[in-house]
């Protein structure tokens, strides 16, 4: 026993079993820790190896240019822009910093951050995807951000193509806009291929012919590290193959000479709405279609504001519809190009059958009035079809009966999609008895036929079904499916899907029977209804509509519209309307017209003043005064 | 305070001797083991700082900084061998002070990530004192234990060095550092152990702590203390919360396989997608670019360490010694097995790092201070019985 530390008695503290004790607990200890690694590393060591792997390659999709879209003659109408977009991956962004980030964020794009928290929040994909916050952003910002790094954590700036669009405006209800994927639309474009972060066609052609021009993205293995951000590519897996590219039907210089000759109108009246379509009818080809009021699809590209977008929806004309295919209208006079011909072909009447027109026609207790209170004493088709006599179609409707109007309303098309290749068509409404059965719970009244037999009542057709009705008259007798793209060209030139007219119906009439309404059209040109249009050096045919609408004023007149649907032969200065020969159709919508003399036609006559480059100002301003009566239907 | 007097005898006696005896005793082994686990700290900070992207050798660099420390630790060393350990004794509750005053100050002036206070910044220094803290709490027990040698049965002396140990804790406790308190409990048990305590007493006490755990989860743990446990409990179902790191680990460690990917070579820590990598999760780091051959190294490298230090306790006539060396080698085990096990996913995650590997100055300041006393123990000593 040793004592020699300061004399205490010596230590019994070193015992045997208990260093013993410790040393086994060192070697339990660090013999679980070997355990436990060796099950790590060498048991599943291979599944873990490949966990490291997927955990720093990924494949990233390489994106495909979009394809481009041009007119019949070649004009480009959209091309694609490099562009610089800001993007929040909201996983990296942490909460703490957040609303710094994006009041920073705010203050470099001039946005404000509630639409920046908006679009976070709003994010389709997963908190590991990247959310779109600002488009287009100009060179100098989107450096300033790329550079600030960590000061904004979770922000990329990338690379992106904007489509810009070459005629703003002047084409934007045909081409539409492509916009960011949706929250809803998300779940089924994944399977597609889509990223989160994708743009794509929103409305117009963009949506409808989305498939074709969007191409097929490929793929490529990137490394990359824990933030996501790449390190290097390491192979490319598939190429991209660019998307396809449109040719129109779309003649850009008629679509421009459409919107002057309605702008013209709409302004000379204070008109704001209205639609002009033109068309071939040997084929179905629209030539050119416009809806006013417009809107700039370039907004929508570049990522539209909020307000700007506001303003749009609020706009009581409703500037993001195309009123051509998405809404409908009381067709007015021009509806009676349906109850002639079905007379005529259902051998109601003759074209030398003579119906005694006159200041009213009375059914029970209620009086059926001539629009000019007077008539013209006995017509034939000629006649009535040229005055636009309502007393006389009114007796050929009431001997058709709404089943057989209705027939021969669907024979040239109305209720019933057209098929343009644009989406969001609607079809409008022809009143039969299973149709107001069906609606109303009632059958026709002989009134209500009177009614639908010169375009009133319930009749609501589309601009679009309306041309494309006169577009089967004026080529004889086929309904042709309208379609506003041409051809669909690969991305190495080749002709994908060329152009075919479609044909949606051969109508069940005889060549005669139409060959009398194109006179009759050509009657109302010729009787002067549609004033000076005569003098014309080219051959017009058509018909003119009214329609009221809406609720009567203190005087009980209601708001008008005014359509004119004209064509012309093949040989427009010395053709005949004998033949089924037009290759061109014009329509006008003027809504809410109210003028002393059709607006419609007047638009129609500038405009084939401007196509067929005539010199001669054959415009009467003096007809679009603002005038509430029922004056020329 | 007859040690006091006694004192100076002593000294005069060691002076006496000749410095070959004292070398002699000098365990070149214990060094040789550190200095090759600090190596291997060295190694991986030097892994990490190529795997940045930058060059090593920059001022400023996790390596060129581990090297500063480890200079610092080589003269904390140097130091505290030559200095006589028996002072220590004498100026025991002086050292409680210095400790208790340490942790007060961190907890008052101390910065943190997330409002804690843990560190003590001086110019581009960081001090973590409740590393030191340790060492000195091992000091001050060891003087404790060894000073009621007689009295070792009785449940007064165990309850006395459990209020010891009780102020360090708590005040670690609130900074907060969870996994440190914890260390101030395991050095308490393993010197209570190994001063051959009462196993009756022991037991009891050790039924009291497990009592106390309902206790402690409702009202000490903070919400993210408690986060990492259940991440513990669930690794799988978590991975991007507060399951990431232990996951991310768990891959780079798995991937490592028998020989690891050579150093610099680790994609886990290249990518970052390993957080905190050269402190806590080091050996994550370690296991995937050498494998699973560098891991037993590097165990084999700790269990020789450990084994010296044990026999540092047992050579040592002094209780005090035996105690000190109880004291460092329960640290050291519980260091390794809880920081290790952490990483591998047998523990929950707390911030306790790797004695010597895990990049830190103070913790390898603080470990070359402990091994210097015990190598002043050992150089003090007769070896009749060795």
């Amino acid at each position: 026993m040793n004592t020699y530390l300061d004399g205490r008695p010596a230590a019994p503290a070193r015992r045997f079993s208990r260093f013993l004790v410790f040393g086994l607990v060192v070697l339990l200890g660090v013999g679980t820790l070997t355990a436990r690694l060796f099950y790590l590393q060498i048991a599943t060591g291979s599944e873990y190896a490949a966990r490291s792997t997927s955990n720093r390659t990924v494949l990233e999709p390489i994106t495909s240019p979009r394809g481009l879209i041009l007119d019949r003659n070649g004009r480009l109408l959209v091309t694609n822009v490099p562009t610089y977009a800001v993007k929040v991956r909201p996983a990296d962004l942490p909460n703490t910093k957040r609303d710094d980030v994006v009041a920073r964020l705010g203050a470099l794009l001039t946005l404000d951050p509630a639409d920046i928290n908006a679009s976070i929040d709003g994010n389709p994909g997963s908190a590991f995807d990247l959310v779109r916050i600002a488009q287009d952003v100009d060179k100098s910002t989107a450096l300033l951000i790329s550079e600030a790094g960590s000061d904004l954590p979770g922000v990329e700036v990338t690379i992106e193509a904007r489509r810009q669009y070459t005629d703003g405006p002047l084409m934007s209800h045909l081409l539409g806009y492509t916009g960011p994927v949706s929250a809803e639309q998300l779940p089924d474009l994944r399977a597609l291929g889509y990223q989160p972060d994708d743009l794509l066609g929103k409305v117009g052609l963009e949506l409808q012919y989305e498939k074709d021009l969007r191409g097929t993205y490929g793929a490529e293995s990137v490394e990359r590290d824990a933030t996501g951000r790449k390190t290097q590519v390491l192979s490319t897996v598939r190429d991209a193959v660019p998307g396809a590219s449109l040719t129109l039907t779309i003649d850009t210089q008629a679509q421009e000479d459409a919107q002057t000759a309605l702008t013209w109108a709409m302004e000379r009246i204070g008109m704001t709405r209205g639609v002009v379509v033109v068309m071939n009818p040997q084929t179905g080809e629209i030539l050119a279609m416009v809806s006013l009021p417009t809107y700039d699809n370039n907004l929508f590209s570049r990522g539209i504001s909020t307000d700007d977008f506001k303003k749009l929806l609020e706009n009581k004309d409703k500037p993001l519809l195309n009123h051509a295919v998405q809404a409908h209208y009381a067709p007015g006079s021009t509806y009676k190009l349906v109850t002639g011909t079905g007379g005529l072909a259902d051998d109601k009447i003759n074209p030398g059958t003579l119906l005694t027109t006159k200041a009213y026609l009375t059914l029970g207790s209620t009086k059926f009035y001539e629009w000019n209170r007077r008539g013209w004493g006995p017509c034939n088709i000629y006649c009535g079809f040229g005055h636009s006599s309502d007393t006389f179609f009114y007796q050929v409707a009431g001997m058709l009966g709404a089943d057989r109007l209705g027939y021969w309303a669907n024979q040239y098309g109305f209720g019933a999609d057209t098929g343009v290749d644009l989406p969001g068509e609607v079809s409008g409404i022809v009143p039969t008895n299973a149709w107001k059965q069906d609606a109303l719970g009632a059958r026709m009244y002989p009134g209500e036929t009177y009614q639908a037999g010169i375009g009133q009542g319930y009749d609501s057709a589309t601009p679009m079904q309306l041309i494309n009705a006169y577009a089967a008259l004026a080529n004889g007798g086929t309904l042709y499916q309208p379609q506003v793209v041409r051809d669909i060209v690969g991305p190495d030139g080749a002709v994908i899907r060329p152009f075919q007219p479609r044909v949606l119906r051969q109508m069940d009439v005889k060549p005669g029977i139409l060959r009398v309404m194109r006179n009759a059209a050509r009657e109302t040109v010729m009787l002067r209804h549609t004033y000076n249009l005569v003098d014309m050096p080219i051959k017009i045919a058509g018909k003119s509509g009214t329609a009221e609408f809406g609720v009567a004023d203190a005087k009980g007149r209601l708001p008008y519209s005014s359509f004119f649907v004209g064509f012309v032969p093949k040989d427009p200065y010395n053709g005949s309307f004998d033949k089924a020969d037009s290759e061109l159709v014009v329509m006008a919508f003027a809504h809410d017209s109210r003028t002393v003399g059709n607006a419609a036609t007047e638009i129609v006559k500038y405009f084939f003043q401007l196509h067929f480059d005539i010199q001669k100002d054959y415009r009467l301003p003096n007809l679009l005064e603002r005038g509430n009566f029922y004056s020329n239907d | 305070m007859g040690v006091i007097r006694a004192q100076p005898a002593r000294v005069t006696d060691w002076a006496a001797k000749s410095v070959g005896t004292a070398w002699r005793a000098f365990d070149m082994q214990l060094v040789t083991y550190a200095a090759l686990l600090a190596a291997t700290g060295l190694v991986m900070a030097y892994t990490n700082s190529v795997e940045s992207g930058g060059t090593p050798l920059e001022v400023g660099t996790t390596f060129t900084r581990g090297l500063m420390w480890a200079g610092l630790a080589v003269i904390a060393f140097i130091i505290a061998t030559a200095f006589d350990y028996r002072w220590l004794k004498t100026f025991a509750w002086p050292v409680y002070a210095i400790q208790s005053g340490l942790l007060i100050l961190t907890l008052l002036i101390g910065d943190g990530v997330g409002g804690s206070a843990r560190w003590i910044s001086v110019g581009p220094l960081t001090f973590q004192f409740s590393e030191l803290a340790k060492i000195l709490m091992i000091i001050v027990l060891a003087n404790y234990l060894s000073s009621h040698q007689a009295k070792l049965d009785s449940l007064s002396t165990i309850l006395g060095a459990c209020l010891l140990v009780g102020p360090p804790l708590v005040l670690v406790m609130l900074q907060p550092d969870l996994g440190t308190s914890m260390v101030f409990a395991a050095i308490l048990a393993g010197m209570l152990w190994m001063s051959g305590a009462s196993l009756k007493w022991l037991t009891a006490l050790a039924a009291g702590l497990v009592a106390m755990v309902p206790i402690a989860w409702t009202s000490i743990l903070r919400d993210y203390q408690k986060e990492r446990l259940a991440a513990f409990l669930s690794t799988d179902k978590d991975i991007q919360g507060a399951g990431y790191q232990l996951h991310q680990a768990q891959i780079a460690i798995g991937s490592g396989g028998w020989m690891g990917k050579g150093l610099t070579n680790g994609t886990q820590a290249q990518g970052d997608f390993l957080p905190v990598q050269t402190t806590d999760f080091v050996f994550a780091i370690l296991a995937e670019e050498l494998g699973f051959v560098g891991a037993m190294v590097l165990f084999g490298l700790f269990i020789l360490l450990l084994w010296r230090v044990l026999v540092a306790g047992w050579r040592s006539r002094d209780p005090f010694g035996t105690m000190f060396a109880a004291g460092l080698g329960a640290m050291i085990l519980f260091q390794l097995v809880v920081n290790v096990g952490m990483v591998i996913g047998i523990m929950p995650i707390t911030g306790i790092p790797l004695p010597f590997v895990t990049h830190g100055g103070s913790s390898l300041v603080s470990m070359a201070l402990g091994l210097g006393i015990l190598q002043s123990i050992n150089i003090r000593q007769t070896r009749k019985e060795w």
